[in-house]
């Protein structure tokens, strides 16, 4: 085997920061290799250097087999190096063929008119060679993620591109999708192609790679075998210590009801019944998860909850007052907190610093506002502690929410949230697109007020993230709760079966409302 | 005809069906009684004058709207339309007077037209100004400048009268009736024929009108694909540049002379020509046939003054034509603006 691509000893700084310092990385032809590390760690920031887009302030870039400056992303397409980033480059209303041959259009009639036949003749034979399902004629905005990422990965192979750089690919894809686009990695390199790609997840990079370089503070901190590491050794590389991948959890100790939702029926914006007549409680120190395929009525349930959707029929209550009708900002003062599941739509505004951003849900209240004034001193110092205690980088409270990395972004939001004092809890999603070293800082952060008796509403699409964090599970399926289970009982293979719609005879079921005493 | 007219065209599709069920409903009424006042107003509305007057009408409009397309396709919102077609109405007049040729007072005017906008371009590409408030000022500045060149010139609002562009006559086929009218017309509305087919062609099969799409809908994807966003888009505001001057050219050529008072002659057509291509979803073909509708409406408007069909005061039959726009526009509310209008870009940004 030959290296397609080896870079020695690269250095990159930026001020305040050495994002990658003397990284070695070699990448055999024809082979997977993964780059894991947390968020932050500077895997992009390498392949960024390998695409042009940086140059590095030390170090060598050698591709096949030759020293290379890359100057542009353009030197590092010639020179057969391609990326895919985690926004697509995709022109929306365009099709497939347009989007793939964009910028080098095969030409007819004095080279001013683009002959569409043929580029769509190029891209399907190069679609066919690779065995991607991909139809030239269709329009991007109407196809799936999914085939939308392969449309990136032709566009790049249509550019003459030997050597594949994915950032963070499996991010915007559905588990079968991830299953999909690890099956053509595996077609790409049966056909000599050499495929680097960035993750946080080490399930993907061991189920993906051949080989895995982990970076942790923009240092390489080791070169694995994937087929000869398991999963704590590689979490341990990552984070630098060792990872507990399992919550240890003391039995719940349950207080009094904190939100009943009950008989509830939500519908979606399309005016589709999303949630049909739920119904449960949460208790102060218990934690109620919510288990299910993305998009079986979560989210508007979790709306609903929250103010942010109105209701069809039923009601929800907090400390056993009704709050159906309430305001947001009136259920924010009765004691509820709300980590949404989209930070960037509904948990901070980008443009915002994160004094403003700390700030959001408590505008109205002491002490951080009184007679209509905002007591700024108060608001930054608010911030400044979120920032401390949850260790948000760059700890700077000035810089604005679009500075901050995914993962980062998240760790505040969840600060601001928990710091309200809440009775309860509503988490949606609360650890998605973070690290590994974070998301066990935001569970313990979950537990912890569980502990003081919180009551805690945890939606996620993580088994093991449900499974481990809450006291009974509930499994939605198109609206409906099929079931409550309880977590430590039920095995992956029933939950699997609830979660496709099924009831099967025997799981240890527990009662929606946790005794029921007062139904 | 659905690869001319891309897109879901489910208001247009309302209006235009609601357009011919009308005329349909005249027309039998017409039919049925040609004497009374539905069979009178069908006369109006079909004769073939006002076909003429339609495609007279038509014409500065549709210029237009078919550079209004290819800026803000490309990502830059022209609303500066109207200050080109002023600035081009006034340059041609001065250019025809001054060169004593119609035709190259028309390269005059295509020419300063094309300049304002190359103007308006490097504020809104290179120095990143909001883009609203350059087209706005781009009004302004042909506002105030076209009037003040004529009071300097001709010492008047008003310039002198120059030649008009006449009519060129097909034989035999302007004998037809009713579209007659199309082949016994002005050079000018040949030309607006001409220019539809080429903006349509250039938008959609070439090269250049694939950048100029990518550009005002995803440029990051342009650039990436190796293309440099900001000459594509220059390239794209010069055109609608070039586009307006003919416009401008071809409305003030009609009467042989440039008004200036208030509003000046081109009294809002720019401000239409965004109404049109709006509504004709960004597809030179749409936006003719949308500036006919509003045309038309106003070619029967100016006949309904001179008869005495209803006594309804001009003024409020002077409205039909922006009634109309109003009421469009409410159906209008899908156009699909470029993912990127109105966004500054800039290569190598995050």
């Amino acid at each position: 085997m030959s290296r397609a691509v080896h870079l020695d000893g690269i250095t990159k700084r930026f001020p305040g920061v050495v994002a990658n310092d003397e990284v070695d990385l070699t990448v055999e032809r024809g082979t997977v290799h993964a780059l894991l590390g947390e968020n932050g760690a500077g895997k992009t920031t390498l392949m960024n250097v390998l695409y042009g887009l940086y140059q590095p302030d030390e170090g060598r870039v050698v591709v096949d087999g030759e020293a290379r400056q890359f100057d542009s992303p353009r030197d590092a397409i010639d020179a057969g190096v391609g990326m895919i980033h985690q926004h697509f480059m995709l022109v929306d209303p365009m099709t497939v063929a347009e989007n793939i041959t964009l910028g080098n259009e095969p030409r007819k009639l004095l080279g001013l008119t683009v002959d569409r036949e043929r580029a769509d003749r190029e891209v399907r034979e190069l679609a066919d060679r690779y065995g991607f399902d991909v139809d030239p004629t269709a329009i991007v905005e109407d196809i799936g993620v999914g085939v939308q990422q392969r449309v990136e990965i032709l566009k790049a192979l249509y550019r003459g591109a030997d050597v594949l750089i994915l950032d963070e690919p499996t991010a915007v894809l559905t588990p079968q999708e991830v299953a999909d686009l690890f099956s053509v990695f595996e077609e790409l390199t049966a056909q000599g192609k050499t495929i680097i790609f960035i993750t946080h997840k080490l399930g993907e990079a061991m189920t993906a790679a051949d080989e895995i370089t982990v970076l942790r503070g923009g240092e390489n901190v080791g070169v694995v075998d994937a087929d000869a590491v398991t999963r704590e050794e590689l979490a341990e590389l990552m984070v630098g210590r060792e990872v507990l991948l399992d919550v240890d959890r003391r039995p719940a100790d349950v207080g009094e009801e904190r939100l009943r939702v009950a008989d509830l029926s939500v519908e979606d914006s399309r005016g589709v019944r999303a949630v049909d007549d739920v119904s449960f409680s949460v208790r102060a120190g218990e934690v109620f998860g919510i288990a299910g395929v993305d998009g079986n009525g979560q989210s508007e349930l979790v709306e609903a909850i929250t103010g942010l959707r109105g209701v069809q029929s039923g009601g929800v209550a907090l400390d056993r007052t009704d709050v159906t009708d309430a305001s947001r900002r009136d259920r924010i003062e009765a004691g509820m907190a709300y980590i949404p599941e989209d930070r960037q739509e509904r948990g901070l505004v980008m443009d915002f610093d994160l004094v403003s951003n700390g700030l959001l849900g408590s505008q109205h209240s002491r002490p951080y506002a009184s007679a209509g004034r905002i007591d700024w001193a108060q608001t930054r110092d608010h911030a400044e502690s979120i920032v401390e205690e949850y260790d948000v980088r760059p700890p700077d409270a000035d810089a604005t929410a679009a500075d901050l990395s995914g993962g980062n972004q998240q760790k505040f939001v969840v600060g601001r949230e928990l710091a309200r004092d809440p009775s309860v809890l509503v988490a949606s999603h609360p650890t998605r697109g973070v690290d590994v070293g974070s998301m066990e800082f935001i569970h313990d952060r979950i537990d912890a007020l569980r502990a003081a008796g919180v009551g805690v509403l945890l939606v996620s699409s993580k088994l093991d993230e449900v499974t481990s964090l809450s006291d009974r599970l509930g499994v939605m399926y198109e609206g409906e709760l099929v079931d409550v289970v309880d977590p430590d009982a039920v095995t992956e293979e029933e939950l699997g079966l609830l979660m496709a719609g099924e009831r099967p005879d025997d799981v240890s079921r527990v009662t929606p409302t946790d005794g029921g005493t007062d139904r | 005809m659905t690869d001319l007219l891309d897109g879901r065209p489910s208001g247009r599709l309302l209006v235009a069906g609601v357009a011919a069920l009308v005329f349909v409903a005249l027309g039998v009424a017409a039919l049925v009684a040609p004497e009374s006042q539905v069979g009178r107003l069908f006369g109006i509305v079909v004769s073939a004058s006002t076909l003429a007057a339609t495609l007279r009408l038509s014409v500065p409009i549709v210029f237009a709207a078919i550079g209004g397309i290819f800026a803000e396709k490309s990502g830059v919102i022209n609303i500066g339309l109207e200050g080109l077609l002023i600035i081009s109405a006034f340059t041609a007049v001065f250019g025809a007077d001054l060169t004593g040729s119609l035709w190259l007072g028309y390269l005059v005017a295509v020419v300063a037209s094309t300049a304002l906008a190359g103007l308006f371009a490097v504020v809104c590409i290179e120095f990143r100004a909001d883009q609203i408030i350059a087209g706005l000022a781009v009004w302004l500045i042909a506002l105030g400048l076209a009037p003040f060149g004529s009071q300097v010139i001709y010492g008047g609002p008003n310039t002198k009268s120059v030649d008009t562009l006449g009519t060129v006559t097909v034989p035999v086929l302007s004998d037809v009736p009713f579209f007659g009218a199309l082949f016994d017309a002005s050079p000018a509305v040949y030309l607006m024929f001409l220019a539809v087919a080429v903006g349509w062609y250039t938008l959609n099969r070439t090269t250049f009108g694939r950048w100029v799409r990518a550009a005002g809908e995803n440029p990051k994807a342009l650039d990436t694909a190796g293309v440099d966003v900001s000459r594509v888009r220059y390239a794209a505001v010069l055109l609608s540049g070039t586009f307006s001057g003919m416009g401008g050219a071809s409305l003030a050529f009609s009467i042989g002379q440039f008004t200036g008072n208030g509003p000046t002659m081109v009294n809002g057509k720019g401000f239409i020509a965004i109404v049109a291509y709006l509504f004709g979803n960004y597809n030179p073909v749409g936006a003719l046939l949308s500036t006919a509708l509003f045309a038309g409406l106003d070619a029967v408007q100016l006949r309904l003054q001179t008869t005495d069909l209803y006594a309804l005061p001009d003024s409020l039959v002077q409205t039909i034509p922006f009634v109309a726009v109003i009421v469009v526009l409410a159906f209008v509310g899908k156009t699909r603006l470029p993912e990127a209008a109105g966004e500054h870009y800039e290569s190598g940004e995050e």
